[in-house]
């Protein structure tokens, strides 16, 4: 310990090294512990802090973390490698532009991106989204706080649109050789063929699939586990997983053909995915709590309606991603009602 | 008859930290030296009516003022007046008058004061209650026709006397109440409700702690002459502005006292000086301060002369070769005291010594963080704080964290008590947007009660932002709509 805050010091001290200040206060920071005092009333605060919320998600996300490099092995690794180097490199870029201090968003960023690709993605092509999906989706409008819309799901979404062939064909099984043929996600095996995946391989994970979306009983466990540590909110998951079986319980009623049945539509794809560790980002969905519900809701309907109706096999990063657009409005209107004037 | 529950949905509970007061309580020597501040308390300051070279005994009165709305202030020991100066006393210029000790230890005691008080006419009870200093305890104060509060005795509609433990660090009503205490304080209510025959009397205790008060109370009392409530411990319900709502369901306009809507809210050290008053003449010269915080070598109780400066009380109390804050009263709105010749004065109930955050934690953010609190569940404090209440939570003043952007988590508002959102009211003032929509926005609903700040996951001062928005508001000459509904007494 020591050894560690004389090392910091002395990295304090090198001038060539200014440059760098936000990168050396972040170490310091994080490996010595915080060092500001309260400037009283109040005296005491919170032991919470951002460092300590946002590694709960990473916590949360190490099950389906580790379940994807155990189903894909190497490949696993080098998208979570290229994700974090890349992403990390673009944070300490604008830190040092912006002169802020490091901030810790792209440690979950950094990981949800490579969990919501398909295994045999090209490095360069994850670099691209990474790189996108931070200036597009973050630093575009500010940087941390400020953004409208989930940096991981705008980078994911742009490679889906720039590199069509490779993003929507190039599935695998899990455990499958390198050179393994591909295969389709249970998602399009039903929009081609009508085929409804066992439920079992769902939960288990043993159907093709985003790396980290497959598996999961991992996900639903992390995702309860972020619920009951208030690092997320209920309201959003909930709403948005019932209206999916809801509605896909009356559609598939009506047109079975078009409309997967609940159970599927609720267990395939990145669904769960999407709902526990997506939509769930407190920046980019409403802080109302009337406004979750709608916004919850929302992407539910969304969701089923691309997924039956597109060209778009999954739907889950597209609802989202519209529903960020209308977050801020929502919130509006919903303050709108909330704090009438008391006399009309 | 069972207490009747309340429930509280927002503020926050502060559970099992470190430093809480024993039930035990030592009586501090007699000072050698006292200064007491001409303002103590509820209402205005008072003019000495001493001077410099004057022998003044413990108990007479130094300072009074029967035409402005206050309570007079004596001396609390034998002596010598020898200054009668101005200083800055916790942020407010104040009149203080020193006072060096002759060593006797004699008190004169207030005239007319009877045991008898059933038989005593309510113009004497009126009179003592004044003359003793105890009317201006409280928020509003106690209300006689000398002017002490800012309505008129009749005037009072509800009573509340408040026995809540909702702070971090909360004096032990076990001994402000303890062995006949308790039959003083049933006898001190009783007095009020002489003074103030047309008020309905409330009590809201704390639920964990004062089960067994509440059942004497009840055994105490056989007509119902008074409903008591037991709420929940939850910071901030020794605030009018919440409790008052929660147990009668009428809000205070901003910028008023509870006192405006016909409601006097005490807490119980102001029954037992009502009582000391009345029935033995002893004028409001001595409190009991419950001694709290890990800085203290023994948390405890003591009872002290009002005049006592810091030093005398703290004496060998602190822990040696330790940096401490000490706070008065409150954790989350206290003072900070750091001059230690400065006096105690009415409106001590506690003092609290924290540690000073400047030790670093070793990667603090990957620690298990048993006994680290926070209003989310992200340490394993929140596992065992149900299983095991010897798990202390540490108090000291680091920040825990570097200040970051809103996330929107949200926490501010789940325990805003007033149902505010700050981070939008923060949002707004940060970005220098002072208008109307502020106001829409209830900015004038906040009580700075800091516990926003609190648990803020960024580290964001909000309720200090907050506090900025309302004053640039002021200046902008945009100020809080006035209440629809008549008020009584004088506007503050
Ligand atoms: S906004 Fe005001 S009332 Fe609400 S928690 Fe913050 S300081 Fe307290
Ligand atoms: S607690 Fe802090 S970070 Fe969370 S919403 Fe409120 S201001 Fe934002």
């Amino acid at each position: 310990m020591k050894l560690v805050s004389s090392l910091i010091g002395k990295l304090h001290n090198v001038r060539a090294l200014n440059k760098m200040k936000p990168l050396i206060d972040a170490m310091d920071a994080g490996i010595l512990g915080p060092e500001d005092l309260t400037e009283g009333r109040p005296h005491l605060v919170d032991n919470v802090d951002i460092k300590r919320y946002m590694s709960m998600v990473i916590l949360a996300l190490v099950p389906a973390t580790l379940a994807s490099i155990l189903f894909y092995r190497w490949d696993a690794i080098r998208l979570i490698a290229i994700s974090y180097i890349v992403g990390g490199t673009v944070e300490v870029i604008f830190a040092i532009i912006r002169k802020h201090d490091i901030h810790e968003g792209f440690l979950i960023t950094g990981l949800i991106f490579p969990l919501v690709l398909p295994p045999s993605t090209p490095s360069w092509i994850v670099a691209v989204g990474v790189v996108f999906g931070t200036m597009f989706g973050k630093e575009m409008f500010g940087g941390t706080g400020r953004n409208i819309f989930n940096p991981a799901l705008v980078g994911r979404l742009f490679i889906t649109i720039a590199f069509p062939a490779t993003m929507t064909t190039n599935w695998k099984m899990p455990f499958a050789a390198a050179d393994a043929v591909t295969v389709a996600t249970p998602l399009s095996a039903f929009k081609t063929e009508g085929i409804t995946a066992s439920f079992t391989d769902l939960l288990i994970g043993n159907t093709a699939g985003s790396m980290g979306e497959t598996c999961r009983i991992v996900i639903i466990l992390g995702g309860i586990f972020l619920i009951l540590t208030k690092v997320s909110n209920w309201r959003v998951p909930v709403c948005y997983i019932s209206t999916v079986f809801l509605f896909a319980l009356i559609g598939n009623h009506f047109l079975p053909e078009r409309i997967a049945p609940p159970v599927f539509q609720v267990f395939a794809g990145g669904l769960l995915f999407g709902a526990f560790f997506m939509a769930t980002d407190p920046v980019t969905s409403p802080f109302t709590r009337t406004g979750k519900y709608i916004f919850g809701i929302s992407c539910g309907i969304l969701t089923v309606l691309i997924r039956s109706f597109s060209g778009y096999v999954e739907g889950v990063m597209f609802s989202i991603v519209i529903m960020n657009a209308f977050n801020p409005l929502i919130d509006q209107i919903v303050l709108m009602f909330k704090y009438r004037p008391a006399k009309a | 008859m069972t207490p009747e529950q309340k429930k509280f949905a927002k503020g926050y509970r502060f559970n099992n930290f470190e430093g809480q007061p024993e039930a035990k309580i030592s009586q501090l020597d007699i000072p050698s030296k006292v200064t007491i501040p001409l303002k103590q308390g509820f209402g205005d300051e008072v003019a000495p009516i001493v001077e410099i070279g004057q022998t003044v005994e413990a108990g007479q009165i130094i300072g009074r003022d029967d035409e402005s709305i206050s309570s007079p202030v004596h001396s609390s020991i034998n002596g010598e007046v020898v200054a009668i100066e101005k200083i800055d006393y916790l942020g407010e210029e104040t009149t203080v008058i020193t006072i060096e000790s002759n060593g006797n230890d004699g008190l004169q005691t207030l005239p007319g004061a009877s045991v008898n008080w059933q038989d005593m006419p309510a113009d004497t009870i009126d009179e003592l209650v004044y003359l003793s200093g105890a009317a201006s305890s409280g928020t509003s104060g106690i209300p006689t026709t000398f002017n002490s509060a800012s309505i008129m005795p009749n005037e009072v509609e509800n009573v509340i006397v408040q026995g809540v433990a909702s702070q971090i660090h909360n004096i032990s009503l076990e001994v402000l109440l303890k062995g006949d205490i308790l039959s003083h304080f049933t006898a001190g209510l009783k007095i009020l409700k002489k003074l103030m025959p047309k008020a309905r009397f409330h009590m809201a205790l704390d639920e964990s702690q004062n089960r067994t008060i509440s059942k004497a109370l009840q055994l105490m009392s056989p007509v119902k002459t008074i409903n008591v409530f037991t709420v929940p411990r939850k910071y901030p319900l020794h605030r009018d502005e919440v409790l008052i709502p929660l147990l009668l369901g009428q809000k205070i306009p901003h910028g008023y006292l509870a006192a405006n809507i016909g409601a006097i809210v005490l807490d119980i050290p102001a029954i037992l000086a009502v009582y000391d008053a009345v029935t033995e003449g002893i004028p409001l010269i001595e409190k009991t301060i419950a001694l709290c915080g890990p800085g203290f070598r023994e948390n405890t109780h003591v009872k002290a002369r009002i005049g006592t400066c810091l030093e005398d009380i703290l004496k060998k109390r602190t822990k040696p070769g330790k940096d401490i804050r000490l706070v008065k009263n409150s954790c989350l709105t206290g003072n900070t005291l750091t001059d230690m010749s400065l006096p105690i004065s009415r409106t001590f109930n506690s003092i609290i010594a924290l540690t000073e955050g400047t030790e670093r934690e070793f990667l603090s953010f990957v620690r298990p963080g048993v006994n680290k609190d926070s209003f989310s569940r992200v340490f394993l404090s929140s596992l065992f704080e149900g299983l095991s209440p010897r798990i202390k939570k540490g108090c000291d003043t680091n920040l825990h964290g570097e200040v970051r952007p809103c996330i929107a988590c949200g926490f501010c508002e789940d325990v805003c008590p007033v149902n505010l959102i700050p981070h939008l009211l923060f949002h707004q003032v940060q970005n220098d947007v002072i208008d109307e929509l502020l106001i829409n926005y209830k900015i004038f609903d906040c009580i700075d009660c800091n516990l926003c700040t609190y648990v803020c996951t960024s580290k964001i001062p909000l309720a200090k932002y907050i506090k900025d928005g309302r004053e640039k508001l002021a200046d902008e000459g945009l100020t809080c709509p006035e209440p629809d509904f008549p008020l009584k007494g004088v506007k503050p």
